[in-house]
């Protein structure tokens, strides 16, 4: 990879241990700006565990986090090491978005609402600048017919969609993405992935946490497969879906998705 | 020969039995009816009487008509003392049947009439009487149901927030209140507030100390049932306020706290349903409200239609209640109905 530039974020030897099962386990990770990566791997594996990682919805045992060459996310004090306060985890949590599985829209609020709320209550921006962030990020995404709508009435893709216009209004620098298409009818995949594909030829840097690896082709600058919270291989994607691939695991878990 | 004489003597007992049945049914005349009836009164068996009195026939045209005239006037009377001013007005209205001019009767009929009239008037007139007393009850009342409706659900929501933190001793804490208050009767409390305070030296107003009572109980009650609907809520939504970097505080008060509403309001409103009936404990502290002034009354006047009237206040207070809560169930509820 292109040494020259500094990685966006950088993971260091980062674990994290529920009870005695260890989910991730000492992963090193760079990625640059603008790159585009997606993990792979079987249920359990844990690649949910690495994303909520990164953007401290998990509290790691062990390792270092660098966001823009930063160490960020953990103090220590009296010996001991703990997450930092509040107000420093959320600035980082601004500059990371998220998109979950299960896509988890305000329900009580209108879409617009929804992508609203972070512009208006996290960056607290007077009411007519959230509006226009949010409204603009609609239109992005495909969605601005439906602003004034609630959740509930919108179908798994056009959920996706606004979660990810959530996401974007908060202007991130990188986006985390678990396995966005995973709920949604097999119809449905394709809005979600354009969506992400326009944003991602609009240089965004991604994680992308997906099982189709007709999208992780198309898309991915690199593609890692992670199983019992190690990284087994990675290579950019033509290597990687080859039918050359000498990793029995891979070509086992690849066999049975396509 | 003893078969037919044994033969002829049950015929003559049987005989003899049938005839005596027939004298006591003679014998049982307008008289001596009358006479039984005063017997029975006597022994205060008026219902008794009435039958008596009733088997006294109606005499044939021409025929002496006193006795018949004096049955049914005793039955008015008694009927009127047995509080059955219909049974009493139709006893008169025979006398009238056979004798328009009867003044007697005649006298009769007014006096229940009027007396069955005065009766509703005197209903007015009671009402008329107690109901400023038990307005202002009432009021007091509401003042009380509305001071504990808005203390305790901001009390609830902090010892409910206080529950589910993470910080050991301020759960604790909380668990303690919510154990004490929902495991001791309300009219401990109250007493222990009004009564033994004083004690350590804090003497409280009743209107006060009702207050403190009632707002500390229903708080404890609440704080469970909104701990509850926290909790019910998806985690998934507190880690996507999260993710786009909320802090715990804006996260609960943006994205949980509105979203438990709904869920709220059928518990919380059977709560201020059985808040509006336990106010009246506190007329136990020197607080003079709806039941204390119904009771006053009742105690003055020995008249339960003062004790009406408050049931009829508490139950329209009620109704007013659960129709107010109601609605705003549904509002609150809105965005699933869209
Ligand atoms: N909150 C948790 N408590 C206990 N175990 C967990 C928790 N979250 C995940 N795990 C476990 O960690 C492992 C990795 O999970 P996850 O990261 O969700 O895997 P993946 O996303 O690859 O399917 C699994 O064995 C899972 O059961
Ligand atoms: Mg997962």
């Amino acid at each position: 990879m292109n040494t020259a530039r500094e990685p966006l974020i950088r993971l260091e030897g980062i674990t994290k241990r529920f009870k005695n099962l260890t989910a991730v386990d000492r992963i090193d990770l760079d990625v640059f700006p603008g790159e585009k990566l997606v993990i792979i791997g079987p249920s359990g594996s844990g690649k949910s565990t690495l994303l909520r990682s990164i953007n401290l919805l998990e509290e790691i045992d062990d390792g270092v986090i660098r966001f823009q060459g930063r160490e960020v996310g953990y103090v220590t004090s009296h010996g001991r090491r703990h997450l930092d306060r509040p107000p420093a985890v959320c600035a980082l949590r601004t500059e990371i978005g998220m998109v979950f599985q299960h896509f988890h829209l305000f329900p009580h609020m209108t879409v617009l609402g929804n992508v609203m709320e972070g512009p208006l209550i996290v960056r607290k921006m007077p009411l007519n600048e959230a509006r226009q962030v949010a409204t603009d990020m609609l239109s992005k995404v495909g969605l601005s017919d439906k602003r004034d709508v609630f959740p509930a009435t919108l179908s798994g893709g056009q959920k996706q969609r606004v979660a990810i216009a959530r996401a974007l209004a908060m202007r991130p620098k990188l986006m985390l993405f678990d396995e966005p298409t995973s709920a949604l009818d097999p119809e449905l995949v394709g809005e979600v992935f354009d969506t992400i594909h326009t944003l991602a030829d609009e240089g965004m840097t991604m994680i992308i946490v997906t099982h189709h690896m007709g999208f992780a082709r198309e898309l991915a600058d690199r593609v890692i497969f992670m199983e019992s919270g190690h990284f087994l291989a990675q290579g950019n994607p033509h290597e990687f879906f080859s039918v050359g691939q000498e990793n029995e695991r891979i070509r086992s878990f690849l066999n049975r998705l396509l | 020969m003893n078969r037919f004489y044994i033969l002829i003597s049950r015929v003559a007992v049987t005989l003899l039995f049938l005839w005596t049945l027939a004298g006591t049914g003679r014998a049982l005349d307008s008289d001596a009816l009358s006479r039984q009836a005063g017997e029975l009164m006597a022994q205060g068996d008026l219902p008794g009487a009435v039958e008596l009195l009733r088997q006294i026939p109606v005499p044939p045209k021409g025929a002496d008509a006193g006795a018949f005239v004096a049955s049914r006037m005793q039955m008015a009377r008694i009927y009127v003392s047995l509080n059955e001013a219909d049974k009493a007005l139709a006893a008169s209205r025979e006398v009238l049947a056979l004798f328009p001019d009867n003044s007697e009767a005649r006298n009769a009929v007014a006096a229940i009439q009027k007396q069955q009239q005065s009766r509703w008037l005197s209903l007015l007139d009671d009402s008329r009487k107690f109901l400023p007393a038990l307005l202002k009850g009432a009021t007091m009342t509401l003042l009380l149901v509305l001071c504990t409706m808005l203390v305790s659900p901001l009390g609830g929501l902090l010892i409910a927030l206080g529950r589910i933190s993470t910080f050991r001793p301020l759960s604790a804490a909380c668990w303690f209140v919510i154990w004490f208050f929902r495991g001791t009767p309300l009219l401990l409390q109250l007493f222990f507030i009004y009564y033994g305070l004083p004690a350590f030296g804090v003497t409280l107003p009743p209107l006060t100390a009702a207050v403190i009572g009632l707002g500390l109980n229903y708080s404890a009650y609440l704080g469970e049932i909104i701990r509850g609907a926290i909790q019910s809520i998806d985690q998934g939504q507190m880690e996507a306020a999260k993710a786009i970097g909320m802090t715990y505080g804006q996260a609960m008060r943006r994205v949980i706290i509105p979203q438990t509403y709904k869920r709220l309001m059928p518990p919380i409103g059977n709560e201020f349903i059985a808040l509006i009936k336990d106010t009246a404990l506190v007329s136990t502290i020197a607080m003079v409200e709806l039941m204390r002034s119904a009771d006053q009354l009742f105690n003055t006047y020995f008249n339960i239609t003062a004790l009406a009237l408050a049931a009829a206040i508490y139950l329209l207070l009620t109704s007013i209640f659960t129709f107010i809560f109601e609605k705003i169930e549904y509002r609150a509820g809105i965005y699933e109905h869209r």
